[in-house]
């Protein structure tokens, strides 16, 4: 079967061709995914879809939030509803928070600087729809590169109960310390997921994390991400 | 100044009595207050080279004589054809003088108008890299907001555009407290079809003029004049002069203009930098050997009211020109809908070879298409500055305190110590090509999908070095960026540089240049490099102190690495690998960090070099290479050869036992030996068994090869040796004083 994937591209968004290129050339394994303008979108035509990241609408107002009112995001809705696969990384995960598909705010990182750099992340819960391939308590390596992705929700124990905390920050033995978190997320949280665990939004990008060339000890840990999703798919049309 | 006059309107201009005569003669009438003013901008020294052009005839034509060079000087960027159907583009140039009043805006827009350079070659903006200059950090505040807002308006605009910055310099020298410097670089990548489809001219008569993304405005009106003027306490009223920067429309530039050259309608395209519609529509008819007649109301402005001469000279950012093919009018137009990205059909292009503009039924401009670009040149006076010799005469005084101390100091100090604290704010990796980051080699190094083939890029200059000698120092710069991308692995396939120097009225000033040229020129010419572009930034000088920046002529060349496995990175790698230093070392302290930060002297022997040894220590290097022998390399350059092995040891955590008994001249102090700036030296990392093998291409090549010491596990450098003691150093604690510098100075 052909997996149908939309990566919807924003004004302004500018890791949608890096994610392509991952997607098409380094996934494959079934996907083509397609490229978006995001007042073009139709859900009905894909079985996943991904809100990449960059700067949409230049993030003058504060970030994610124009793009969370554009029609894109209704259609996004439709498929939220429907069980399919969406997955926000950096601004991405700003519009899906902006837009409430997600709990919690990104508010600017503690040292007032955009950051850009691998990061460790320890995976809390295995059971999303981008995350199967991975086990609680694993540690990937992961870049990330954004202003403002300090993590914030005033409902902590409602996230935690739920099982919504998807990663957080740690060291590379999987400890959460101070140090290993980068921004001052909440809880050094760097991606949680809807109650129905089919909707994820994370700072970090796997699209970078995808091909050992580009990691500093030639790890993949990025492509998890997008095979579980594909597992996911075939998952739901079986 | 000169005033010009014209129906009533009055207003000062820069160019000389012989020029404004000049234009009266070629027009036989008074030009009209626009054109006057088109006409001062244009023969502005930022936009016709009149001071540095004949020194800049030295440079020999690239496009002739190297026949992977696509397109050269005097072009917006230049070109190479680098195989598999790709051609790249790269240049710098300067955004000093605004930096120094805004730093903020002034450098993002620096980025902005970079960017377009390469974007009107028809190529994809891959990355950027940006030499920084500054005063000193410690103790001055005034040099710490310039630094600190110069990096955020670099990282706020090359961020949000999606480009990533993948390398840079900073140096900090008191002679840049008044005048920092800021140059700015991008690099392009696209197939070779699309940059034929977009030439810098028209010359087609009858096609369309579309002028497209950010509207017209009063910013930046007079902004290169303002550029072509020393500083000065009055320069504080010309911050109305900076443009302000849209890093999302850029953004949206971008992606429209790549859709737009991508259907094959485009046949002309121009950026609006410096000059704003002055500039790029003359040069596009002039270049064309076509003409125009362009309607004023048509140009979207951005508030009520602008006249023609506000409109002609705005430099408002995110602007460019289009000249589109009759037959696809409506193609672009509805690419430029799609991207929701503001435009307007200013007119059409006509074989009267004249510039046209219409302010409703006035003729505003109409002049030779050609006038405007046809600058004359003034020939400059130069002379060598007396002060010299009693400079280059200083000697260097016996040490003040023991070496390891110095080595502690001079691995903190401000031109040595990390830079992490700047490429953390600048996103390195978007465009998943990053492959050698930021801190892991001298040069960035990207990959180019669709291909086996690499590129590394690396900029910078010694300035201290060009100060005691232009000639041997722009040689010297030559030599260290060229090192930097063959330490990564890549073979440099071409130069662009950013002259930048004092005010050319003056003849020590202009010396400098003159000679910094010169060596540039012979340099290229002997190791073959072509140089495709270049830019001059002059009156880089304080008036109220009357003194001009150390010299700068700032070059960035970019390389090719031919497969993954030939990329060599900077960190040692395995405990018992031997080191080796490869080159020479003279007692060449002058213009050295040793120097500076240790006895605060800026004189002495700077590096003199011999292009035949340079030329076989990197043949040495490529030999090395082919047979797979090199695990590490790093060139020797500030603080010498020591700095050099402690940067190397830091990633991996590793030390090194060395033994430098043989390594150099008995008639060299240990000081000269160990902080020497000689350059075309490299530090290697090799198999031990494979010792003899590499030993014997040296001799065969007649290379200086000395095996210095081996890898081990203890972070510790234990040195013996020497003509002194033997010396221990903490590599943990060189670290910690290396990142520490930086972040301690500007977090306060």
């Amino acid at each position: 079967m052909t997996i149908k994937i939309a990566v919807i591209q924003f004004p302004g968004s500018n890791c949608d061709l890096d994610t392509l290129h991952v997607l098409n050339n380094v996934i494959s394994n079934g996907i083509e995914a397609e490229l978006i303008w995001h007042n073009h979108f139709k859900e009905a035509q894909f079985d996943g879809v991904v809100l990449p990241g960059g700067f949409s609408f230049g993030d003058y107002l504060r970030s994610g939030i124009i793009a969370a009112h554009s029609p894109a995001l209704d259609e996004a809705r439709i498929m939220l509803k429907g069980g399919k696969p969406i997955i926000g990384i950096c601004n991405g995960f700003q519009i899906l928070a902006e837009a409430q598909f997600l709990p919690g705010a990104l508010l600017r990182n503690d040292s007032l600087k955009f950051i850009c750099k691998w990061v460790n992340i320890r995976v809390e819960n295995n059971k999303t729809a981008f995350t199967s391939k991975m086990n609680i308590g694993d540690v990937l390596a992961i870049p990330i590169a954004h202003g403002e992705g300090r993590y914030y929700t005033d409902n902590l124990k409602e996230l935690e109960e739920n099982n919504q905390i998807v990663f957080r920050y740690s060291t590379e033995n999987g400890e959460l310390t101070e140090q290993a978190n980068p921004n001052g997320s909440l809880e050094s949280i760097a991606g949680v997921c809807n109650l129905e665990q089919n909707c994820l939004g994370l700072m970090p990008h796997p699209e970078r994390a995808s091909e050992p060339i580009l990691s500093p000890k030639q790890t993949m840990h990025g492509r998890l991400f997008f095979e579980s999703m594909v597992e996911f798919i075939k998952g739901r049309v079986s | 100044m000169p005033k010009v006059l014209s129906n009533g309107d009055e207003l000062d201009v820069d160019l000389t009595e012989p020029e404004i005569k000049q234009i009266k003669d070629l027009l036989e009438r008074a030009p009209t207050i626009t054109e006057w003013g088109m006409f001062d901008v244009m023969h502005s020294e930022h936009c016709s080279y009149k001071s540095s052009r004949p020194k800049l005839k030295l440079f020999e034509d690239a496009e002739k004589n190297y026949d992977y060079v696509l397109a050269g000087p005097g072009q917006d960027a230049g070109v190479i054809d680098i195989g598999d159907g790709f051609a790249l583009a790269f240049r710098i140039e300067s955004h000093n003088h605004p930096s120094a009043i805004e730093p903020y805006h002034g450098a993002a827009t620096g980025i902005g108008g970079i960017i377009r350079d390469i974007l009107c070659m028809g190529v994809r903006p891959i990355a950027l890299l940006d030499p920084l200059r500054f005063g000193p950090l410690k103790g001055n505040p005034h040099s710490q907001w310039l630094f600190k807002y110069v990096v955020k308006g670099i990282a706020d605009y090359g961020n949000c555009t999606g480009i990533p910055t993948i390398g840079g310099e900073v140096e900090f020298d008191k002679s840049f407290e008044s005048n920092c410097l800021v140059n700015v670089a991008c690099i392009g990548l696209g197939t070779i079809e699309d940059f034929e489809h977009a030439p810098s001219k028209a010359y087609n008569p009858g096609d369309y003029v579309i002028l497209m993304g950010g509207s017209t405005g009063r910013d930046g009106i007079h902004g290169v004049t303002f550029a072509s003027r020393t500083l000065t306490e009055m320069s504080e009223a010309d911050r109305p002069a900076v443009q302000i920067g849209d890093p999302f429309t850029k953004k949206m530039i971008i992606e429209a203009t790549l859709e737009a050259v991508k259907t094959g309608y485009v046949r002309g395209l121009k950026d609006l930098g410096g000059g704003g519609l002055s500039c790029a529509l003359s040069e596009l008819t002039g270049d064309g050997g076509t003409g125009g007649d362009i309607d004023m109301s048509k140009i979207f402005t951005r508030e009520p009211g602008m006249n023609s001469f506000e409109v002609m000279l705005s430099e408002s950012q995110e602007r460019m020109a289009f000249i589109v093919k009759p037959e696809g009018l409506e193609t672009i137009l509805d690419v430029f809908r799609k991207f929701e990205m503001a435009h307007a059909v200013i007119g059409r292009t006509d074989d009267s070879k004249v510039l046209k503009v219409k302010d409703g039924d006035y003729l505003v401009v109409n002049l030779p298409a050609t006038a405007l670009s046809d600058a004359p040149t003034i020939p400059r006076e130069e002379k060598r500055p007396e002060y010299l010799d009693e400079l280059i005469a200083q000697q260097t005084p016996e040490p003040i305190k023991g070496l390891e101390e110095i080595i502690y100091d001079l691995i903190a100090s401000e031109n040595i110590c990390s830079k992490e604290w700047v490429y953390r704010q600048y996103d390195h990796e978007v465009g998943v090509r990053s492959v050698v980051k930021c801190g892991e080699g001298d040069s960035g190094v990207l990959r180019i999908i669709g291909t086996n083939k690499f590129l590394a890029a690396s900029v910078g200059i010694n300035s201290k070095h060009c100060y005691l000698n232009p000639y041997e120092g722009a040689k010297g710069g030559l030599v260290e960026i060229c090192g930097n991308v063959i330490a990564n692995g890549a073979k440099p396939m071409a130069m662009v540089n950013c002259c930048n120097f004092g005010n050319p009225e003056i003849p020590e000033s202009f010396w400098y240049f003159s000679n910094a040229v010169k060596g540039m020129a012979d340099f290229c010419k002997q190791l073959r490099i072509p140089i495709i572009g270049g830019n001059v930034s002059f009156y880089n000088e304080d008036e109220v102190s009357k003194t001009a920046i150390k010299p700068a002529p700032v070059i960035m060349i970019v390389g090719i690495i031919e497969g993954k496995e030939k990329i060599i990175t900077l960190p040692f790698k395995k405990t018992g690998d031997d080191i080796l230093l490869i080159g020479e070392t003279k007692a060449e302290l002058g213009g050295s960090e040793y120097h500076s930060v240790i006895y605060d002297l800026e004189g002495g022997t700077s590096p003199h070099l011999d292009e035949k040894k340079i030329k076989a220590t990197w043949d040495f290097l490529f030999e090395l290479y082919k047979k797979n022998l090199v695990k590490a390399n790093h060139d020797v350059n500030k603080g010498g050869l020591m700095i050099t092995i402690a940067e190397m040891c830091f990633k991996n955590n590793l030390g090194a036992e060395l033994d430098f008994n043989g390594c150099y001249n008995d008639n060299l102090r240990d000081d000269e030996f160990l902080f020497s700036e000689s350059v075309g030296r490299f530090i290697i990392e090799t198999p031990p068994k494979d010792y003899n093998k590499i030993m014997e291409i040296a001799k065969h090549l007649n290379v200086n090869v000395k095996k210095v010491g081996n890898l081990i596990a203890n972070p510790e450098i234990y040195i013996k040796g020497l003509k002194g003691k033997n010396i221990k150093l903490d590599v943990n604690k060189m670290k910690k004083l290396h990142e520490a510098t930086i972040p301690s100075l500007m977090e306060i």
